[in-house]
């Protein structure tokens, strides 16, 4: 009795891990492609981890060592590219995982970065500005060797910004003894950022769910869209979509979701979020529960808020034709199995969220050119991206009869699989 | 000979006392309009105070061979005004005259203009103080690159640009780039511009300013509302600038009526021909006894003619104090650096004669040097079709951006430009912090 409970809580530890999930995407793919053993062990394991011990002067006169990761994946198709997050939960096992993630991600949508991702453990809600200035410089100095532009490009991530990217850039500049934008994204505009940048993960789920539905035979005057979440990519993905002529029926956010079979009106939901912090009190629509959300009769559903959303929990109660997954990893292995047998399709999250690393990239190339783009032709570049990338794992799927998401993994490793081919092992 | 000796011992003056910031000096005088600037767009004092002073100075001594065998130490000057929107850019001269506290203001003037204009560099300037009409090509080529060398650590692509200026040409920009590619060990195109073309450099350089000048021009007609007839232009200046302006106006089906060089002025109310004006120029040097049914005048007649736009793009003050109130253009579009004197400019806004100020009027120049810059990183030469909508594109924006703080602040368009650059450089400060 004890040790079958002992198995569920296992198991479900295992559905919720959403590395464990990745982990297992990638031995499919992996079959499908008939790896063999010692090239799948290059591609599991990260090229190279540092941690840094970070000393930093506190305000009240006091030291205090915090511990800094930057994990570096794979570099087989450029230099690393994955975002810093500053949290008090950061565990390097965690950092190891986003850094793969990356290098999936980067190759699905063609652009020529690997993975990688760095972390320090750190309460940023207890610290002054001044304090995580001087976390984020000295981590900075202390990652310098394995960073740069040609080597590995940071980004931000949870509880870091435009603002840290700046102190990065900067600490970088003065080391090298030149101006070196290219060293990190994300950067305010007037430090070398990109245009298009914020809308741009939005933007990539509207387009790939667009391509998606063309591949359905569904008008975008018949799709009704729920949309979990109302942030930066289901907000803007949601406002997005709406403008393209999708009917958008719900959103949510952390405490609630809205509802319209008829169609919301989006540029004013995120006119009254953007005065009222929260959509709990909209006039214009019927106010459902989160879970409810979920289940309400729709085709399209975006998942843009967290992950492990769709679970084998509430997987049969989905009524979405189309699943497109703006967050990272809201449906779980488990859940994907059920949604497969049923015929729904789903948009994984490395191919459809990855419109934020894309414009990132946009940056990068842009700084590295020092001539900056138009919002237009940044915006043209990642629809370009965007729909090369969809119609590619697409293909894909159709080739090997599978979903699109087993689709996505095989084109990625096949890709930095390829690369390591021919590359050969140095020295 | 002995003019010689004059001349060349003024090289060997040592420098004025570094002054101080004190009320005489080019760079605090510069620097004052852009203290009002910094205090009405309201930027953080202690932002501000960091680009009070350049960044960086360096003097460097460069002993040179001379064709007769003796060995001439000249002096050697960088400064860095400031770098938080990017690397250095600035203007190198060979001149005999040559003063550090003129190159400060150079240098902090192409902070500002730069920021106006939205390139990414902070502003530079830096010279041999050398009279180049005195020496050998061969001594002054010894010059530049032992210059060249003192700077290797503070140059380049991606630490500071040099631009030709007085005295410098295509060939010492090769120079320049040659010394730091041989050093570098690997050809580094960026760290100048003005290269000739078949050597990385840019097209339409020559005419970069007049281009960009036009651009405004239409767009500040379009402000103050006559862009539904043919305008009439006068332009004072026949060279690069003015001459260009004028065939560009002249092609686009705007009447040039005046126009000017050192030996005076023509002008014709149905419009000059500029075509046979300008060729005959180009073939004898000069505007006098061009042909064709106009009047002749001096250069200050031409300036108190009445017409719709006036651009002086010739010299300094050629509109001050006692001649502004005689101005009846409708407008002033400074295509030279400073050719209205700051009463001048007062007077002219007394008289509701607008002013587009040169920092973002002739900026086209500037424009077109990081266009060069882009160009050599990215390996790759633009069309020319390529480069004049990408010209009009940052003329474009950064009279929208200038306007729009005119506008919201209700002052002249000239401190309306001095207000963005600072507002903006200090912004990118703020972001980047105090390192270390």
């Amino acid at each position: 009795m004890a040790e079958t409970t002992a198995i569920e809580t296992q198991l479900e530890i295992n559905e919720f891990n959403p590395f464990l999930a990745m982990a297992e995407r990638f031995e499919a793919a992996a079959d499908v492609l008939g790896l063999e053993a010692g090239v799948r062990e290059v591609l599991r394991t990260p090229d190279r981890e540092l941690t840094v011990a970070i000393p930093v002067l506190m305000d009240d006169k006091t030291i205090r060592v915090f511990r800094g990761y930057r994990v570096q994946h794979n570099f087989l198709r450029g230099p690393c590219k994955g975002g810093i997050r500053f949290a008090p939960d950061v565990h390097l096992d965690e950092v190891r995982a986003l850094a793969a993630w990356m290098t999936w991600k980067c190759s699905v949508v063609g652009i020529p970065f690997g993975g990688g991702k760095g972390g320090v453990i750190c309460n940023p809600r207890e610290l002054s500005d001044g304090e995580l200035e001087r976390i984020t410089r000295r981590y900075t100095v202390s990652i310098m060797d394995i960073l740069g532009p040609d080597r590995d490009v940071p980004a931000p991530d949870m509880n870091t910004n435009e603002q840290t990217m700046a102190w990065i850039m900067d600490t970088y500049s003065m080391h090298v003894r030149r101006t070196s934008t290219a060293v990190v994204t994300g950067k305010p505009l007037n430090l070398g950022g990109s245009l298009g940048r914020r809308e741009a993960t939005g933007r990539g789920v509207m387009i790939t769910c667009r391509e998606a539905l063309k591949t359905m035979g569904l008008r975008a005057q018949d799709a009704r869209v729920v949309v979990q979440g109302s942030g930066n990519v289901g907000g803007i993905g949601a406002q997005l979509l709406h403008r393209e002529g999708y009917r958008i029926v719900s959103l949510s956010d952390m405490w609630g979701a809205i509802h319209d079979d008829r169609g919301l009106d989006v540029p004013d939901v995120l006119n009254y979020l953007a005065k009222n912090k929260r959509l709990a009190g909209y006039p214009d629509a019927e106010h459902i529960s989160n879970a409810e959300q979920l289940f309400l009769d729709c085709e399209v559903l975006v998942p843009a808020a967290t992950e492990n959303q769709i679970t084998s929990k509430n997987v049969d109660r989905i009524k979405a034709q189309l699943i497109v997954e703006g967050a990272n990893g809201p449906t779980t292995a488990p859940a994907d199995v059920k949604l497969a047998e049923r015929g729904v399709v789903v948009v994984p999250d490395i191919l459809a969220n990855a419109g934020g690393v894309t414009v990132s990239y946009f940056e990068w190339v842009q700084d590295r050119m020092g001539y900056f783009w138009t919002e237009e032709i940044v915006n043209a570049r990642l629809e370009e991206t965007m729909v090369t990338a969809f119609n590619e794992v697409y293909r894909t799927s159709q080739k090997h009869s599978c979903s699109l998401r087993t689709a996505a993994y095989i084109l990625a490793i096949d890709r930095v699989a390829t690369v390591y081919k021919m590359r050969g092992i140095f020295a | 000979m002995s003019k010689t000796k004059v001349i060349a011992a003024f090289e060997d003056d040592p420098l004025p006392a570094t002054p101080a910031l004190d009320d005489e000096s080019p760079f605090a005088t510069m620097m004052s309009l852009f203290d009002e600037a910094a205090d009405l767009v309201g930027v953080d004092p202690n932002n501000y105070a960091v680009l009070r002073k350049p960044d960086s100075e360096l003097k460097v001594s460069l002993p040179v061979m001379l064709e007769d065998g003796t060995v001439h130490v000249f002096d050697g000057y960088r400064v860095q005004h400031h770098q938080g929107l990017g690397p250095f850019i600035g203007p190198m001269r060979l001149e005999p005259t040559l003063k550090v506290d003129e190159l400060r203001a150079l240098a902090a003037w192409m902070t500002w203009k730069c920021a106006v204009l939205n390139i990414p560099f902070g502003g530079a300037a830096g010279g041999i103080r050398i009279n180049a009409k005195l020496r050998s090509r061969l001594e002054l080529e010894r010059a530049v690159r032992r210059y060249t060398a003192e700077l290797l650590d503070v140059i380049g692509p991606d630490r500071d640009v040099l631009t030709p200026d007085v005295g410098t040409d295509e060939a010492v920009m090769a120079w320049v780039m040659d010394t730091v590619s041989i050093h570098e060990r690997h050809t580094e195109n960026g760290v100048v511009t003005g290269k000739p073309l078949f050597m990385a450099g840019t097209r339409l350089s020559k005419q970069s300013v007049a281009i960009g000048l036009q651009t405004i021009l239409q767009l500040s007609v379009e402000r103050y509302g006559f862009q539904d007839r043919q305008i009439e232009v006068i332009i004072q200046g026949a060279g690069q600038v003015g001459g260009n302006l004028a065939r560009i106006l002249h092609a686009g089906g705007h009447k040039v009526c005046g126009i000017s060089d050192l030996s005076g002025g023509l002008y014709k109310f149905e419009g000059l021909d500029i075509p046979t004006i300008m060729a005959y120029r180009a073939a004898h040097g000069t505007l006098e006894d061009a042909p064709g049914d106009h009047a002749r005048l001096t250069n200050a007649e031409l300036l108190a003619l009445p017409c719709d736009v006036l651009v002086p793009c010739a010299t300094a003050n050629a509109i001050h104090s006692r001649t502004a109130a005689d101005v009846r253009a409708k407008l002033i579009v400074e295509g030279a650096h400073g050719p209205v004197s700051a009463l001048a400019d007062r007077i002219l806004h007394d008289n509701g004669v607008p002013v587009v100020p040169d920092i973002l009027a002739n900026a086209g120049g500037v424009v077109v040097d990081y266009f060069e810059w882009v160009q050599n990183r990215q390996g790759l030469s633009w069309i020319d079709p390529v480069i004049l909508k990408r010209i009009r594109r940052f003329m474009t924006e950064a009279w929208s951006a200038v306007s729009e703080v005119q506008l919201r602040h209700g002052v002249r368009l000239r401190m309306a430009a001095n207000m963005l650059a600072v507002e903006r450089v200090a912004a990118a400060d703020k972001l980047r912090g105090i390192y270390a």
